[in-house]
């Protein structure tokens, strides 16, 4: 069984399926890739795999532990945190304070939680706006610190929604350059990307969806040529 | 660093308890009336602020915990003649669980904001109601408080120093409990849910637990104020103790001293409770309500120029004091 095993889930929304049928895995060390169209349940596959919502049917496995239907904050205990894809501060903390609020899921002393919070800030650039509020960042830093916060939670798989929406191209470029870093120093890594260019340099291996369905996985230059795929964002000719 | 700062709150602190060991000495009786009124109402704001400030849960029935508190202990000692000083942690106990049914009842449910307002207040009213139809705690005539003379082992004085003390020492309880959660984990984690809910579960907060157990927190402590309430006032009926007054009272101080602070809700009382008291003596003259006209425009007044009560004005005082001497240093950067 591999690091995170998806095994067949599905998710129904009164009627409405968001996921049907969904599987695949993610080995240690890897990123991987998440894409499709607007709307193909990309992120309610990551709802699902932190804990937000609970699969219909269908099971998780990570590190061989079924973790289908836990709580968020139980997923986070047993090493899985998520990003948000509109980032989430808690703006009247300020940016060490916020990133304490993660390093507090494995530290009980505050003391402990400040210098792990100081450590992660280092890891992500913003150690010298430390005793800034949240509220006064920009978007940029404001996506280190989404980053920020959740490595606080010491994860080893770590989900990011889209991390570069809304940036422009030469901040993407800053961003990327910390993800490749993260994997580099061995987190395993789960993309939601909108931007094609984002997930084709970064992942070796990517995952399509469409209408909930997996409709292609492969490295980029699989995907890039894959009908089915050019179908779903293009689409179909008649 | 921190080691100093808390140093210097533990001196502040201290300082501040001896003088108001010493105020009731110097003060006439209508005078000290007044100033145990705003020790009553800055720990009750104080023990409401624990969920309303700090977690962000407003509750617009902190009088059920307070009539839980008043109704237990007084009926305890006029009924059964066990004294207030064990009544109270009975009644404490009551409005622990009465909180954890309250915070599970809504929380598991994810009501909140004026949801969960909506709650507190209907099992608040329920509570009046139901005491309006139990005879056996008097009704809705209420209940008095059998007067012993002056017995400090039935929470009874005379002389109005002994009620002083007993609220002094309760409100420095208070207040260095709010300190010490502000400062530890679960402190962090109630404003982390205060702040945004789905972040704080994405990183690791159990957010239903944090809240019940500020809710319970907060129940605990104001059930102990309602006994105090009781045994000062030596009368409670259902209105006066389960009623919305109350209610609207104790997280008016906290609004208006500032939310979520350790001093907030004690500086809220301190500067409203007098205001309160004397323009009703003063203006009892003029025509009626004529002190609520006033009061109530203090109240407007605050919330239009300080949003974040008083401690948020001194914060911002503060800051740009600390902008102006930082100024010239970032320019030669």
């Amino acid at each position: 069984m591999s690091f995170l095993t998806v095994d067949n889930i599905s998710k129904q929304f009164s009627g409405l399926t968001a996921v049907a049928d969904l599987s695949f895995e993610v080995e240690k060390g890897e990123i991987v890739g998440l894409i499709g169209p607007n709307g193909a349940g990309k992120t309610t596959v990551f709802n699902m795999l932190s804990g937000f919502l609970s699969p219909t049917k269908g099971e998780i496995f990570y590190k061989k532990k079924r973790i289908t239907g836990l709580k968020p904050h139980q997923i986070c205990e047993n090493g899985i945190t998520r990003t948000f894809q509109i980032v989430q501060p808690f703006p009247e903390l300020s940016v060490v304070e916020n990133t304490m609020i993660g390093a507090f899921a494995h530290n009980h002393k505050t003391e402990d939680a400040r210098e792990k919070a100081m450590a992660t800030l280092k890891r992500v650039q913003l150690e010298k706006k430390a005793n800034k509020p949240a509220k006064e960042l920009t978007l940029l830093e404001l996506k280190r610190l989404e980053i920020g916060k959740a490595l606080a939670t010491e994860p080893e798989l770590l989900l990011l929604d889209e991390v570069a929406a809304g940036l422009k191209d030469t901040e993407i470029e800053q961003i990327l350059n910390l993800v490749r870093q993260l994997n580099q120093d061995g987190m395993t890594l789960l993309i939601v990307e909108h931007l094609m260019k984002v997930i084709m340099n970064l992942s070796r291996r990517i995952i399509v969806i469409d209408f909930g369905k997996k409709i292609a996985e492969g490295t980029p230059v699989e995907i890039a040529n894959d009908p089915a795929v050019l179908d779903a964002y293009l689409g179909k000719e008649n | 660093m921190n080691k100093l700062i808390h140093n210097k709150m533990a001196i502040l602190s201290i300082g501040l308890l001896l003088i108001c060991s010493f105020l009731p000495f110097f003060l006439p009786d209508y005078f000290l009336h007044i100033a145990i009124l705003v020790l009553l109402y800055a720990y009750l704001a104080t023990a409401w602020n624990i969920l309303g400030g700090f977690a962000g849960q407003h509750s617009l029935g902190h009088s059920l915990f307070l009539g839980i508190g008043a109704y237990t202990s007084t009926y305890l000692f006029t009924g059964l003649g066990i004294t207030p000083w064990v009544g109270m942690w009975i009644g404490a106990g009551l409005a622990g669980l009465a909180g954890w049914f309250v915070g599970y009842l809504s929380f598991r449910y994810g009501l909140k904001g004026p949801y969960f307002a909506l709650v507190t207040i209907a099992i608040a009213e329920a509570m009046v109601s139901l005491t309006n139809n139990i005879s056996l705690v008097g009704g809705a005539q209420g209940l008095d408080v059998r007067w012993e003379g002056n017995n400090p082992l039935v929470m009874q004085f005379e002389n109005k120093i002994g009620y002083y003390f007993i609220i002094l020492v309760m409100i420095a309880i208070a207040i260095a409990l709010v300190y010490w959660i502000s400062h530890h984990r679960f402190g962090y984690q109630l404003i982390a849910v205060r702040e945004n809910e789905e972040a704080a579960e994405a990183l690791g907060t159990d957010m239903l637990r944090v809240k019940i157990v500020a809710t319970v927190i907060s129940a605990i402590l104001t059930a102990l104020g309602g006994t105090f309430f009781a045994q000062y006032i030596t009368y409670i009926n259902p209105r006066n103790v389960f009623g919305e007054g109350p209610s609207i009272q104790i997280l008016l101080f906290a609004i208006v001293g500032g939310l979520g602070t350790v001093w907030g809700p004690a500086i809220g009382a301190l500067i409203l409770v007098p205001i309160s008291e004397f323009s009703r003596s003063w203006l009892s003259g003029t025509f009626a309500g004529a002190h609520l006209l006033l009061y109530g425009s203090v109240l407007v007044l605050v919330m239009l120029f300080m949003p974040k009560g008083f401690v948020g004005l001194f914060e911002k005082i503060k800051q740009k004091k600390f902008r102006k001497q930082s100024t010239p240093s970032e320019k030669e950067i």
